[in-house]
């Protein structure tokens, strides 16, 4: 199971780590209980800070993603995330879809795109 | 001549054969990948007619550095005073190999860097992280542990016995110093597959699962390696703890015997080690080089040979001299450590002796 970090990508690494792990949970790829390599190994093999990993990892367990168990590793809590206000989880939505907009896409191309994107992510198939 | 001079003599020529076979295998490896690459550098189609036939000739010469070393050694094997330090400057010689060769083709690679095809030097864009985690007992056999730590368990306990049956009449730097010392060399072993284990991988993600096959099959062999060393070294506390018993000259005859297994372990072994080493080779191959990005600008901040960078969490930093050991790492603290603790062992050892 890969993680993938790409250098033209705007976002910060640390943010790159966290949504990609956000997405492997979404997926169902990284199950209730599944361990998670430790913050050493993963800042090793990628050659960054460790804080750039830790602080990924404190992201998702800020979310009630990860549990961190100081001395035997980082198990995936849950496949959704803590409670969160409905206006929480639609400001990020309405971040994208304005940038969608601001492209120039038509309400039905955005429509189109987030379906697809909603199925890959996996959830869209239920 | 002694039976133990004798054995030395027949391991050391087997060495040599071995080594003939290792000479000629790094020889080749610059070459593996086909005439458009010196080792995992892609390279212009003159390169080994032009600027590389020299590089290659130089990398063929840092080769033969090692075979210093059999200088002392042939002095030390038919001069009987020297005799205990023959095997000690074998160990030493087999590791100048393994570090000369990993300074070689990477001093050959820098060299060929600058005449490379440009476009195959320019760093990937996108990077795959495997997110399995790689901890000891991840890779662990645990049938092999328990084994192992039975075998070191019964044969102290035996040697306890036989201590404690008569401590006024034994000594027990005598009695115990084999085994402290392979107990020591067991633990070294479990220090080295830390340090496996924490060898970074970083993988591009175009042909992801080929990089992290060839990786992980690289790792396996290496930590197999370990494991057979162990197992060699708990086979030797196993045999003290039986030898010490018995009479001088059921010694010698037992002692044979066991370096004549010895020897035959050796051989066989070695055979095993080269066709993995054809496998491994295979897998490699079928993964494309490239070069990795560098974000912490490692080739700037690693000064050679050492250096310290506590914001890198690796252990050798690839710097633009060559590799360069990380001192802030905890891996080399802890192997400082156990360094440190061989001269103790060694001086409490031969204190008195």
């Amino acid at each position: 199971m890969f993680l993938t970090i790409n250098t033209n990508d705007p976002r910060p690494i640390y943010q790159q780590v966290a949504d990609g792990i956000k997405e492997l949970i979404a997926r169902g790829k990284l199950p209730q209980g599944a361990p998670l390599p430790p913050v050493r190994q993963l800042a090793a093999d990628l050659g960054v800070n460790l804080n750039t990993i830790a602080i990924a990892y404190r992201e998702l367990q800020k979310d009630g993603l990860i549990v961190i168990k100081h001395g035997s590793g980082s198990v995936v809590a849950s496949s959704t995330t803590t409670e969160r206000s409905p206006d929480d989880l639609r400001r990020p939505l309405r971040t994208a879809l304005t940038e969608l907009v601001l492209a120039g896409l038509s309400s039905t191309k955005i429509l189109s795109m987030v379906i697809r994107e909603l199925r890959t992510v996996g959830r869209g198939n239920k | 001549m002694h039976t133990a001079t004798e054995y030395l003599v027949l391991f050391y020529i087997f060495f040599w054969v071995v080594r003939i076979r290792g000479c000629v295998r790094r020889g080749r490896q610059p070459l593996l990948r086909g005439p458009e690459w010196f080792f995992n550098v892609h390279v212009q189609p003159d390169f080994y007619t032009g600027a590389g036939k020299k590089i290659l000739y130089r990398y063929w010469m840092r080769m033969l550095i090692p075979f210093v070393l059999d200088i002392a050694i042939t002095v030390a094997i038919f001069t009987p005073s020297y005799l205990d330090y023959a095997p000690w400057l074998l160990i030493a010689q087999a590791v100048l190999i393994h570090i000369n060769h990993v300074y070689s083709v990477d001093k050959a690679e820098r060299e060929a860097r600058p005449i490379a095809v440009p476009e195959t030097e320019q760093p990937v864009d996108s990077m795959a992280l495997s997110l399995t985690p790689r901890r000891l007992r991840d890779y662990a056999n645990p049938k092999v542990e328990w084994a192992l730590a039975l075998a070191n368990i019964v044969a102290l306990a035996l040697l306890f016995r036989y201590y404690f049956a008569d401590p006024q009449h034994q000594n027990w730097r005598v009695v115990f110093a084999v085994p402290a010392f392979y107990l020591y060399l067991q633990v070294g072993m479990l220090f080295v597959k830390s340090v496996v284990l924490a060898w970074r991988t970083p993988v591009p993600q175009t042909q992801a699962t080929e990089h992290m096959e060839a990786r992980e099959e690289t790792r396996k062999y290496y930590l197999k390696m370990c494991d057979w060393y162990r197992a060699f070294v708990a086979a030797g506390i196993v045999f003290w703890s039986i030898v010490i018993r018995i009479s001088p000259a059921e010694f010698n005859r037992v002692s044979r015997i066991w370096l004549a297994a010895w020897l035959v372990i050796t051989v066989v072994g070695t055979f095993l080690v080269e066709i993995k080493r054809k496998q491994l080779v295979t897998v490699a191959l079928r993964a494309r080089p490239v070069r990795m990005p560098d974000f912490l600008h490692e080739s700037d901040i690693a000064r050679w040979p050492v250096c310290y960078q506590p914001s890198a969490p690796m252990l050798i930093l690839k710097g633009a001299h060559g590799y360069s050991l990380n001192l802030a790492n905890t891996l080399a603290h802890l192997g400082a450590a156990y360094l440190a603790g061989l001269v103790v062992l060694f001086a409490l050892l031969r204190m008195g002796r």
